[in-house]
Formats: structure tokens, sequence, C-alpha cells
């Protein structure tokens, strides 16, 4: 029997190809996450205790107030204490901005807390010193000696550079700054620690309820934090590794049902000779455990190629990644997958190959008419899980559970598998019959719905991964239209300067306008107003000005003062709390005082907003003190923030503003989307080489009649198009469903999940997105009949009617 | 004139017909310099023992397989100077067929195979005369069936409807009783006849029963590769004689 084994593997190795290529990719896909996962890690998680290796305690503390508490006691007592987080501000130097977002952390000006490495120059040792991480002042060109401007308006701090250092990733900042300098930007800054080199009982005095660890219990605490973090990144890989293999098993299902269908003859005839079906079964079994087990090392091999590959191209453009080694865990996971995998898929064909009747080989008819019935069964289980599923959607809807919409949405997809024989043949007649009825469609059709099952299985593999990728794509512009909405209300500006201490330029106004990415500016006027001490600027609006987005107006009724919270918080303690009440304030306007009720909002920067006639009644002059900006959408959200605050930095003025958040949130949801659709193909790609396998094979299978069918008049370039036309009615039929499905799915997962947050959600359909991928499928079907379509051409007629 | 002669009365023919498959020492002489006209209007059987070669030049003078030299000439045509789309057109017009087996299309009925050709043309279905080519099968209660569901015998006669319908200038056809037994083979045999008689085709049927030769009006000999005898209205005995001739 090894013979036997040995020779048809010889003989088919090229047919095995389709199988083989499921399964690398797969086996590929799991080893390289592997890689990528084992490296994220290492990068992480190494050295994220040096910012505590000169202390023996850690204070977790709630806000920056608690930290600052702390520092403050420490500096008192001679305490070694440094603060474990980071501010986000503007940095610019001569007022051009270098970061629109750079993080920014504590360097301590004690010695021994100063854990950072010291690449260049040296460590500050006064608060207008600072020191820059190495990589981001490379990417930036800051170099020593430079003056920092960071923050905007009032915040403002200079700092001047005086050494360079790295840090590791998951504790580094692109900058770092003495404490008296980071405390100042109250607005961004978040600390969740400090390191603590006095007695824990001290601290736990300071400030009450904190949590004081050791130093070493931190460290692993962190530790271990992020790699939970990595390991969801994993599992969320394995996710789609996981679909990628299902698909995988289809392909490699349908190839040896096909290849076994083909060799039936071969098989008989080996009964005939004697071989019991038992030692046939196992022969058949063996060819797929060998296919099974080369695949699979091959796999590994790719894989670890690509992801040697991958993780050095990401340590080019990202420091912070570890060094790429192939994990035993993944590695050895990935090759049991692959060959489980292979095994699955070849049972069920083996079963029913494995018993043909001897007799079979004597029949004289040597044409291979494969069909397949559709069982009363598999009818009966597809309507089971169709009527369940749906049911279960219908009740997650309703409830808003996201378990039970995931077993409904499953189960209804299965039962759509199951119905595949019926429901994909009954398409692809009803859309051939649409597309016309030349004897080239026809035959395409005919041949399409040939083998029921066959053709179900190929455009099933497909349907999956176009299902996916729709529900996908949908759900996500769903998502954004959602944040899309909040962010209106939320940011309703997208940029102001706002004047700080004088009156800004007169054409600042017209300047704004004419940066690239700005599609409308509004020029307020406005005066300066003191309220309890400090200075305010006030802005007059009628009506709501066409800037602003979301829905509402900012124009405020006569007599009301609207005040941003951040003014609120910083007003005298009583005077806040009245304010906070939406009570009255005092208002000092060139000498007069007003009194105004106060109503808290935000989202235009540091101004307060009156009515165009109140503005009037508090001064008669009012002078340029605003100008605020909507941006093109699109526009680049850095270098838009950077020419206006290039502007707003030459009047002394302040730039504040929603686009940045915007487009950060914007690009995440582009990220997501781009990171589920690239690896959602894997699974798409597979599925085509299925496409392209079952039609070659089906070329094999169809010699005999392709070479009659020529014989008769049919020409090479008739035939190329009816194979193209079968391919094309395949993927067609699989993506018009999978389309289907998606939006389906999308739909309800926007019902469940969304609609849990908001009542009145609505699906948004990316309509160019998701007829990009249904274009892409049907003509990457079409793309995967063109081998086996010129292979079957090439045969001529004659040599085709003496094929065996 | 000549040429409208030969071409009324000579339905095919070849000259110096070569066929050779691979190349060196490898090399295998299928057809040896065959010259050979077949008339118009007739039934002639091309006979031979297996090897022979007469499949082969079956094949290359309905234009399935390209000869290594020498003409072939069908229905006044020379099949030389043409391309394979070229050709394809030619046999869909000119050239009916009948194989041995797997004549037909599994997933068409009967009906839908007798009219695929005229399909394949883009050609219009002539009503009377796919009712004429029915009656004379007798298929007309069996149009609707598919190949699974029809005896060998009918599955011959729907491959001989088809090849007739179009209407063709010679019908080739291989072998076409091989797989049927003695009974359903007479029938197969008597139709072919038929419509040579009935119909005035022209068929080319190519065997190596003698029982199948005897209903055919010429009879073409083919031993390795060359043409051995060309009969013209043989009798059993001449037949016999020009068969044992060669193979001893």
């Amino acid at each position: 029997m090894r013979g036997v084994l040995l020779a048809s593997l010889r003989h088919h190795t090229r047919r095995y190809v389709a199988a083989a290529l499921a399964v690398v990719i797969g086996v590929a896909f799991v080893v390289v996450t592997g890689m990528l996962t084992g490296a994220t890690r290492e990068g992480l998680t190494a050295d994220v205790g040096a910012p505590v290796a000169a202390v023996d305690h850690v204070v977790t503390v709630d806000d920056a107030k608690a930290a600052s508490n702390l520092l403050d006691a420490g500096a008192e007592r001679g305490i070694p204490a440094l603060s474990l987080g980071y501010a986000m501000e503007t940095v610019s130097r001569d007022g051009v901005q270098v970061a629109a977002s750079a993080d920014i952390s504590e360097v301590s000006l004690e010695p021994a807390l100063q854990w950072q490495d010291l690449q260049e120059g040296r460590f500050p040792t006064a608060p207008g010193e600072a020191v820059a991480d190495v990589n981001a002042a490379k990417s930036t060109d800051v170099a020593i000696g430079d003056v920092l401007r960071i923050g905007t308006g009032d915040a403002a701090t200079d700092v001047e550079v005086v050494g360079l250092v790295d840090s590791p990733a998951a504790m580094g900042a692109s900058l770092y700054v003495p404490w008296q300098v980071l405390e100042g930007f109250r607005g961004t800054l978040w600390v969740d620690a400090v390191a603590w080199g006095g007695a824990p009982e001290l601290a736990t005095d300071i400030v009450p309820g904190a949590t004081v660890e050791s130093a070493d219990d931190w460290v692993a605490a962190r530790q271990a934090e992020i790699s939970r973090g990595v390991d969801v990144l994993a599992i969320m890989a394995l996710i789609f590794v996981f679909i990628a293999l299902f698909v995988g098993v289809m392909v490699i299902a349908n190839t040896f049902a096909i290849l076994f269908a083909q060799r039936m003859r071969d098989f008989a005839l080996l009964r005939c000779v004697g071989v019991t079906r038992r030692q046939l079964r196992r022969a058949v079994r063996l060819e797929a455990l060998a296919l099974g087990l080369a695949a699979s090392a091959l796999g590994v091999a790719v894989g670890a190629a690509l992801g040697y590959g991958l993780v050095a191209l990401v340590r080019h453009w990202h420091a912070d990644m570890g060094s790429a080694a192939p994990d035993p865990l993944w590695t050895g996971g990935a090759f049991v997958i692959g060959l489980v995998v292979t095994l699955l898929a070849a049972w069920l064909p083996t079963r029913s190959a494995t018993t043909v009747p001897p007799l079979a080989a004597l029949r004289p008819d040597t044409g291979v008419d494969v069909r397949s019935a559709v069982g009363r069964w598999r009818l009966g289980f597809a309507g089971l899980f169709l009527a369940g599923g749906a049911a279960l959607l219908a009740v997650s809807v309703v409830s808003h559970t996201v378990p039970v919409m995931l077993a409904g949405g499953s189960a209804a997809f299965i039962g759509v598998l199951l119905l595949g024989p019926v429901l994909v043949p009954t398409l692809i007649r009803a859309v051939g019959r649409v597309v016309g009825d030349g004897p080239v469609r026809q035959l395409a059709t005919g041949n399409a719905v040939r083998n029921p099952r066959r053709t179900a299985t190929t455009a099933a593999s497909l349907l999956i991964g176009v299902t996916l990728t729709t529900a996908v794509l949908t759900g996500l512009a769903s998502t954004r239209t959602e944040l899309d909405r909040e962010m209106d209300d939320e940011y309703p500006l997208d940029a102001t300067i706002t004047a700080v201490d004088a009156p800004l330029a007169a054409d600042l106004a017209e300047r704004a306008g004419a940066v690239e990415g700005v599609a409308e500016v509004a020029a307020l006027d406005g005066t300066v107003a003191t309220i309890g001490r400090i200075e305010v600027p006030l802005v007059g609006i009628d009506r709501r000005p066409g800037v602003v987005r979301g829905t509402e107006d900012l124009a405020p009724a006569d007599d009301v003062l609207v005040l941003p919270y951040d003014v609120i918080e910083e007003l005298p303690r009583a005077m806040a709390h009245q304010a906070w009440k939406g009570r009255e304030v005092t208002v000092t306007v060139g000498g007069h005082e007003h009194r105004l009720p106060v109503e808290p909002s935000s989202g235009w920067g540091r101004a307060g907003i009156v009515s165009g006639a109140t503005l009037a009644a508090l001064d008669s002059s009012p002078q340029p003190t605003a100008v605020w900006v909507r941006a093109d959408d699109g526009a680049d959200a850095e270098d838009l923030r950077g020419d206006l605050a290039a502007l707003a930095g030459a009047s002394g003025a302040g730039l504040d503003g929603g686009y940045s958040n915007r487009a950060w949130v914007n690009l995440q949801v582009d990220v997501m989307t781009g990171a589920v659709v690239g690896l959602l193909a894997i699974a798409i790609v597979i599925a085509l080489v299925g496409i392209a396998n079952t039609l070659g094979l089906s070329v094999l299978e169809r010699g005999r009649e392709n070479a009659l069918l020529r014989a008769m008049g049919l020409t090479r370039s008739q035939l190329r198009r009816a194979m193209a036309a079968e391919g094309l009615l395949l993927s067609g039929v699989a993506t018009v469903l999978g389309t289907a499905l998606g939006l389906a799915f999308a739909w309800i997962g926007v019902e469940v999940l969304i609609g849990t947050v908001v009542d009145d959600a609505g699906m948004t359909v990316p309509v160019a997105q998701v007829a990009a991928v249904a274009v892409v499928a049907a003509l990457a079907g079409l793309g995967a009949c063109v081998v086996p379509a010129r292979k079957a051409a090439r045969v001529t007629p004659a040599a085709g009617l003496a094929l065996d | 004139m000549t040429t409208t002669l030969t071409h009324q009365t000579t339905a095919a023919s070849a000259r110096g017909l070569t066929r050779t498959y691979g190349d060196g020492d490898s090399a295998v002489h299928a057809l040896r310099g065959i010259d050979l006209d077949l008339p118009a209007g007739r039934f002639t059987a091309i006979m031979g023992p297996s090897g022979s070669g007469k499949s082969t030049l079956m094949h290359c003078l309905a234009g399935l397989d390209a000869a290594t030299a020498g003409t072939v000439t069908v229905a006044g045509r020379d099949l030389a100077g043409l391309d394979d789309t070229a050709l394809t057109l030619f046999r869909r017009e000119h050239i009916g067929f009948v194989f041995q087996a797997f004549n037909l299309l599994p997933m068409l009925t009967a009906g839908q195979n007798i009219l695929l050709p005229l399909e394949l043309a883009g050609r219009a279905v002539d009503r009377a005369r796919y009712d004429q080519v029915v009656g004379v099968l007798g298929l007309a209660d069996r149009l609707g069936h598919l190949p699974s569901q029809l005896s060998g015998g009918q599955q011959q006669r729907v491959a001989i409807a088809r090849a007739l319908v179009t209407q063709p200038d010679i019908v080739f056809a291989d072998e076409p009783t091989g797989n049927l037994d003695s009974e359903a083979g007479a029938e197969v045999l008597g139709h072919l006849r038929r419509s040579v008689r009935e119909l005035g085709m022209t068929v080319v049927m190519v065997t190596h029963e003698l029982e199948a030769a005897t209903y055919a009006d010429d009879v073409v000999v083919i031993h390795d590769g060359a043409v051995s005898a060309h009969l013209t209205d043989p009798s059993q005995d001449e037949l016999v004689a020009a068969l044992r001739g060669r193979s001893a």
C-alpha cells in the first residue's frame, strides 16, 4: 500500500497545491501573529521598572492634585519623589509648531531619580530646563540649546533643551521637564503614580486612601497589565486566524472531495485487486496526513520568515518593538492546527470516497459525472439553524445583548451555509437567466450548478469573507456617523484663535481664512473682562456662526454670560460655586461692574460668550477678539494646527478647538477599518484560491466534454468566456449574497451595540466601500479562472477526446 | 470546371497527408502520406486494425488535429491555412460528429443536445429540418430526457441527430457502435445509412468491425498509416479479402 500511496502523492502533487496553499497561509498567519505579539510584548515590558529603580515604594494616586501634594511634601522633607504620568501639550519653537500633541513627563532635578538614559548633553538642574527623547528629537529636528514653548495662550511655558535621553517604550515620553513646569499643564496632565522614597505611612498621611506598593510589586503588576493588553490584541488576531482557517477547511475539504471523485475509478480498481476498504481509507488519510505535515511545515517556515521580516520592518520605524523570535508555543500550536485542519477537512470526503464499489472500475462509461444530492437532513438542519438564529437575533435586538446576537448570527450563518447547495444553484440559475441566454452563458450556468454541493462550498468560502467584510465596514461606518454626531456637539468648533492680552490683528481672520485646509472663518469682536481677579476675553455672538458644528447654537440670550468650565475652575472658590449653580457673577469691563447670570459650557477656547447687544452694553468699542475656524473635511490636522498655531503665536493668542481630536478619532476608526479589512482579506484570498482550485479541477474533469464542445464548433474564446462566466457567476452570487447578509448583520449589530447607547441609532452604509468589496470579490473570482480557462482552451479537440 | 466538379462529387480529400507525433527517435508516424478522396452523398467506412492510424486520419480530415505535412480539403476548403478559431467556425458550419462514447453533454436534455451546434453557431433553428431529423431517428418522444435517462443506442441516435441537424457537408462517426450491443449497433448503423439515402448526407465512419463496414457503400482500408485499399460497393468477400490480404 505504501508504494501506491507514494505514487499517488507524486502523481497528484500539483492538484494538491491549492489545499496546501490554504494550510500554508493559515499556519503562517498564526506564526506571524505569535512573533509580532512576542516582539511587541518584549518591547513594551522591557525596562518598565526603570523609573522606580531608585525608590522602595510606588504610591498610586487618583489625580494630579494628590501627586502634587506628595511631590511638594517630598521636596520639603528631602524625600525622593517622582511623578509617573504625562501631559499632552502643543510644543512650538520660535512660533512654529513642532508637535501638535507631545507627551511630556517629569525629569527629576534630583540626580538619583534621573532614570532616563542620557545620550547627549546633561540633565536639567533648574525648572527652565528640559531633556528630549532622542528619537522624538530626531524626528522633529530638535537639538540641544533649542528653546521650546510648551502649551498655548496663558499656560505657555518656555524651556531650554539641555540634553537628549533614551527611554523605554512603556514609560517613555517625547519631552521631560521638571515637576514645577509639568504641574502647570493641569488641563492635560494625568498622573497615575508617584515613585516614593519615604515611608509608606507618610504617603498615606499626605494622600488619604492612596495605595502604596513596593516598587517590585508595582513593576510586576505593570508588566502583567501590558502583557494582558498584548494578549487581548493577540486574541483579536486569532479570531481572524480562526475565520481564515474555517475558510481553509472548506477549500481543503472541497479539494479532497473533487480529487477523490476524479480518482473514483482508481479506488475501484484498487478494491478490485484486493485492497480492503479499511486499507484504502488508511491510504487516503495518510495522504491527507502527508499533505498536512508538508503544508504545515512550509507554513511555519513561511510564517517565521514573514515574522522576522515584519518585525524588522516595524523596528525600522518604531524602536520600541522587541526582537523577533519564534515562540515555541505559538509555532507548535500553528503546526498542530495546520495538521488538524487538513485531517479534519479530509475526513468526510475520505469516507464517501472509500465506499466506492469495486465494480465501478469495470463500468464502461469514461465520463466522471459527479452529482450530489441535497439530503433532507441537511435541509432540516438548515431550517432549524435559520429559524433559531433569526429568533435569537430578534431577541438580541430587543434586549441589546451581545452574546445572544453573536449566537444568533453564527446560527443564522450556519443555516445559510447548510442551505447553500439549494440556495446557491438557484441564485446562479436566476442570475444566469437575467444575464442572457446565449450558448456560452447557458453552458456556464449549467456547469456552475452541475454539482450543487461543490458549487455551494466554493461559494460559501468567499461568502464568509464578503459577509464579514461588509458587516464590519458598515458597522464601523455607522459607528463613525454616531461618533461624528457626538463630536459635533462635544467639539462644536474645529479651531479657535482667542486673544489673550491684546486684541487680535485686524487681518488675522483673513489670513486664517487663507490657510490651507480652512473651509470657513468667523471673526468675532469682543472685549476683555475681569471676573474675580482673572482676565477673560468676552466675545459677542448674535446668531449662530456658520462655522459651528453640531446642534448647539452657542449664541446666548441677552444679558447671559456663557463661561467655559475651565475658566469657572480658575475663579475664586465662592464665585466658582455660584457660577456652577448658574447664578450671577460680577463682570468688570472698563472699570464698570455688571452682574450677569452664568451658563457653564465649553468647546470654543478660553473666552466668555455674550449676545451682541450685551457686548455693546459692556463695551461701546469692541475689538477683534476671536477667530473661529471650520476645517475642510479631510484637512490634515497636524498641518492645520501648525499653520494656525503660527498665526496665533505671532499675535500672542491662544489656539484651541476640536479638529485634532476629531481627526484623531477618525484616524482610529480608519486604522481599525484598515486592520480588520486587511485581516479579513486573508480569508478572502484563501477563498479565491478555492475558486481557482475548483474551476481548475473541474477543467480536468470536463476534459472530454470540452473537447466534444470544441469539436462541435465552440471556439477557443467561447470556451474561455464560458469558464470566465462560470467563475464570475460563482463569485458574483457569493458576493451578492455576502453583501446582503453583511448588511443585515450590520443592521442588527448597530441596533444591538450602538442602540444601547443612543435610541435613534441609524445604519450608515458606506456605499463606495461596500461596492468596492463587491467589485473586488467578483473580479477576483474572474481572475481566479484565468489560469483554468487558459488551460481548458489550450487542449485541442483531438487530444481532449483521447483523454482517459 | 474541374474544381466545381470536385466540389460536387468529393466531400473531403487528402493529399500526401502525414501526421507524426513527437520527434527524433521517439517519433510515431501515425499517417505516412495518405492520398484519399471521399465522395459526397455516400457512406464510407474507414477500416483498419487498432493502431493503424484510422482515428488520426479521421481527426485530421475533420480538422480536429493538424497535419504535419500534406493538405486536407473539406467542402472545397483547404484546412491548412486556417487558425484555430477559423477551423472551429469551419467545423461548426460544415462538419458533424458522432463519437464512440461521451457523446452528449450530461446536463443538457436530448433536445438541447441536438440543438447545441446551432446554438453555438448562433444559427436559427430550421424547424422542419429538426422535425425531419428527429423523425428519421425516432427520437420524438425522448427529447426531454437527460442522457443518463437514455439507453446507449438512444444516446447514439441523439448524437446522430445532432450531427445531422446543421446539414453539414460531411459527418464523421468515430466507432459509433463501439459501446453498443449488436442489436443497438445495427439500429444505429441503419440510421446512419438512412441519413445518407433519405437525407442525402455524406457520412464517413471509422470502425474496426467488419459487421459495421457492411452497412457502408465504400470501404477504405488503412494499414500502418497508409491506404491499402479503397473499395466501392464491395461484396462481403471482397471486403474480407482486402482486410485479410493486409493482415497476412
